[in-house]
């Protein structure tokens, strides 16, 4: 698990797991509106840089009160899209019934004291795996990317790193 | 290093004293005045401090009825009618008994300008330059505003915002050139907000600009900004855009044009915007657009000093604008003159051109004498400075 | 910059995040710190840009906030778009607060030898101007074509810049030579226009003119020769297209030179 605080907003602290070879992604989609997780599709996350991004730009979002979404988490899952429309989001973003891997972000809020914990390994059917780029590459699907991501047909990164500045300067401006 | 005292003052005395003459738009100004020989003078940059006294500054404005604009033709006649007048007045109130003893030099403002104007006044230059048997100095006008700017504010190397009726400029110092790092793409400042005086059919006395800052200050609507487009495209800035729209809004103001949603209520057919209302959010945008070039020039060139010359140069909201950017640029100051310099007048041309003239330029032919409708800030070799 | 501005940004960025003020330019200020916004401090010596659009205080707040919003995002957005055109170097968007007129952005360039500063072209300039040091060198001429070259390519793109000067260019080096970035896009757009083109190239010579006025000839030579390539380069059209921008380019000079002045 990897544990990421965004030095702005020190109130929260976000842990992010990555699972392989998950056997019950459908049952945890059912589960979905009781759990306070953000289940992401790995298909479309190149880096670490993205994901962060993303929770940075939820971050500022809440700060101004321009949150769509109902909770941080699944903000942090809204604003991994370049659109602004929330239900494309999550269906984009979101695991699949039939994902195999997946992303799993928790927020933690430092300031409450309600902290429920609930046992990742109950609910996901997977094995954890370290949440870096490497393992990260074994996942994207560089098509489905591009597309979602409409990214320019002449723009042709050479490694993950261009691949990656790209989405997070769509990520940045999504909505502006 | 500059040796301001190159040409020694006639007659052994210790002191220069210079006739200026301009004329390139509406106001007609003769100015006197007197620089004491230095010896620090002889190396350095002092330009900016030459203990001036000015003996006398006079001016005639030719004023036009509400909703014209002055023309070369008329404005020409005005300034033969009243040349002989002022010159005599300005040289009984400096005390100049015989200018051919005491005078060095004749200044006239060679151009910018309209050239009617300009030659009727070049004409009084050469006659008395003739008359008397004094050498003449050609001067830029621009030149001239930057000089008196400098002398009366003892500025030393400020950024200068010159903006008049017919110019609009930011110009900083550089190698013996005053050069120009942003001016207007299209119309003056001055230009805009006059011939939007004349849409509002204001009287042009003292000055349109003048009666529009009043008119922005009556202003009960603040906090409401009419939207204006602001077009500022990297050092220079754009205005007759400006200026159409707001000369269409003003004239569905008069027409009573209920559709216009910006003036007036949609539902109630209420008048919401009011000519007072216009005028200040003009001001604010034009304003906002000048600071802001202004203050590129101040980055890009390093310096915290600024100097407003020219006629708008009076308006005192722009004074305040640029006074707090000047501030909060850490140090910043800004340096502005009086009405009496401000706006154009003979006693900047006979500063500026004393300085040449003290460095040997010194017109040598009449047939040099030539008014020129355009004339650039930085075709001027100023060598006065370092 | 005064106190008051970086105590301003402090507290913005919460003391989470130390800042080293660098520049302030006419409507951004400009900071340093070794604290990225999301991610973990990968080395100590890391650095990123914040550029901050501070509110000004001397214009009217209804014009002040809109144009600070309008130009957070313009900038952003250019930067997004160029950075997907191979071939034009721009720096790196980390993230953007739109509603603050705050960016974070990659650092770049490096300080120039003997106290010359931070490597922007007029910096670079000024260098290769000093005594011992050849103005029209090698080095400057080839750096000179390659600015001319990101101009290019970014018109050629029907992209404008909008404030090129050359305190808007920076030098990043690459294997012993400099790789010109174009930087500050407050003011830039999208654009087909021969006119912002012409006037684009215009505010450059100018500015070369002005900081640079003894050499200024040759390196605008360079610069243009830098950014014809780039249009050559794409056959008949590009000969076409680069025809028009320079005619247009000459009429805007003339409109300055021959502009009537009145009083």
């Amino acid at each position: 698990m990897s544990s990421l605080t965004i030095p702005q907003f020190p109130a929260y602290q976000f842990q992010i797991t990555l699972f392989q070879n998950v056997s019950n992604a459908e049952t945890i989609r059912s589960k979905i509106a009781d759990l306070s997780y953000a289940f992401i599709d790995p298909k479309l996350i190149v880096s670490q840089e993205q994901l962060y991004s993303a929770i940075y730009k939820a971050l500022i979002e809440q700060k101004y009160n321009r949150l769509r979404t109902k909770t941080l988490h699944s903000e942090c899952l809204f604003c991994l899209g370049p659109t602004s429309n929330i239900g494309d989001a999550f269906k984009k973003f979101g695991i699949k019934d039939d994902s195999r891997e997946l992303i799993c972000l928790k927020v933690i809020n430092l300031s409450d004291n309600n902290d429920v914990k609930e046992d990742l390994d109950g609910i996901i059917d997977g094995e954890r795996i370290v949440f870096n780029d490497d393992n990260l590459s074994k996942f994207y699907d560089r098509e489905l990317i591009r597309k979602t991501y409409k990214l320019d047909k002449h723009f042709v990164p050479g490694n993950t790193e261009e691949l990656s500045r790209a989405l997070v300067n769509a990520i940045q401006l999504r909505g502006l | 290093m500059v040796n301001l005292n190159t040409i020694a003052p006639k007659n052994g005395r210790s002191y220069y004293i210079a006739l200026g003459l301009e004329g390139s738009a509406n106001k007609l100004g003769v100015g006197v005045i007197k620089h004491p020989i230095l010896k620090e003078q002889e190396i350095g940059d002092h330009s900016h401090d030459c203990h001036a006294e000015i003996l006398s500054n006079i001016r005639d404005t030719y004023t036009t009825p509400p909703g014209e604009g002055f023309l070369p033709r008329d404005t020409a006649r005005h300034h033969r009618n009243w040349c002989v007048r002022l010159i005599k007045r300005a040289l009984k109130e400096a005390k100049i008994n015989d200018p051919r003893l005491d005078l060095d030099v004749i200044c006239f403002t060679k151009g910018p300008g309209m050239g009617a104007p300009l030659h009727s006044v070049v004409i009084a230059a050469r006659t008395c330059s003739l008359l008397w048997d004094i050498p003449l100095v050609r001067v830029n006008h621009c030149v001239g505003h930057i000089e008196m700017g400098r002398e009366i504010t003892k500025a030393v190397n400020p950024v200068v915002l010159y903006v008049s009726g017919g110019n609009t400029q930011v110009i900083a110092y550089s190698e013996n050139r005053y050069r120009i790092f942003g001016e207007t793409l299209d119309i003056a400042i001055g230009n805009c907000l006059d011939r939007f005086a004349r849409t509002l059919k204001i009287p042009n006395a003292p000055s349109p600009g003048y009666n529009i800052e009043q008119l922005a200050n009556k202003c009960k609507n603040k906090d409401q900004l009419v939207e204006l487009p602001y077009t500022v495209k990297g050092m220079d800035l754009s205005m007759s855009g400006i200026l159409a729209y707001i000369d269409s809004l003003a004239k569905d103001l008069f027409k009573g044009n209920k559709k216009n949603k910006i003036l007036f209520d949609t539902k109630t057919g209420e008048q919401k915007v009011t000519v007072e209302d216009l005028c200040y959010s003009l001001q604010e945008n034009l304003f906002a657009m000048l600071v802001e070039i202004t203050e590129r020039a101040m980055a890009h060139v390093n310096t915290s000093q600024v100097l407003i010359v020219g006629g708008v140069g009076c308006n005192v909201r722009l004074q305040e604008m640029m006074a707090q950017m000047c501030k909060d640029r850490a140090n910043g100051q800004v340096h502005a003159t009086d009405e009496r310099f401000c706006i154009d007048n003979g006693v900047m041309i006979a500063q500026a051109g004393l300085l040449q003239y003290r460095m040997g330029d010194v017109v040598k032919d009449l047939k040099e004498t030539i008014v020129t409708q355009k004339f650039r800030t930085d075709e001027v070799y100023v060598s006065w400075r370092e | 910059m005064s106190q008051e501005l970086v105590d301003q940004v402090s507290k913005y960025l919460t003391p989470a995040i130390p800042i080293e003020p660098i520049s302030q330019g006419a409507e951004a200020v400009v900071f340093t710190t070794t604290i990225h916004p999301y991610l973990p401090t990968i080395n100590e010596k890391q650095k990123f840009i914040i550029k901050y659009r501070p509110a000004k205080r001397y214009r009217h707040p209804i014009i002040d906030r809109s144009l600070t919003k309008h130009r957070t995002l313009s900038e952003s957005r250019l930067l997004a778009k160029l950075y997907q055109i191979p071939g034009i170097h721009v720096p790196k968007l980390i993230a953007c607060d739109p509603y603050n007129g705050c960016i974070w952005l990659e650092f770049l360039g490096e300080d120039l030898p003997d106290a010359f500063g931070f490597s922007n072209l007029k910096n670079f300039l000024w260098m290769h101007a000093s005594e011992n040091q050849n103005p029209y060198g090698d080095i400057v001429r080839e750096t000179l074509f390659k600015v001319g070259e990101q101009i290019g390519l970014l018109h050629w793109n029907d992209y404008c810049h909008g404030d090129l000067t050359s305190s808007n260019i920076v030098l990043v080096k690459k294997d012993e030579k400099w790789e010109p970035y174009l930087i500050d896009f407050g003011l830039g757009s999208t654009s087909n226009l021969v006119e912002d083109k012409g006037v684009d190239l215009y505010v450059l010579e100018r500015a070369i003119l002005s900081t640079h006025s003894s050499y200024a000839e040759k390196y605008n030579e360079w610069l243009i020769e830098g950014f014809s390539e780039v249009y050559k380069s794409n056959g008949k059209q590009g000969a076409k297209k680069l025809n028009e921008v320079m005619k247009r380019f000459g009429e805007v000079r003339l409109r300055g030179r021959k502009r009537s002045m009145l009083g």
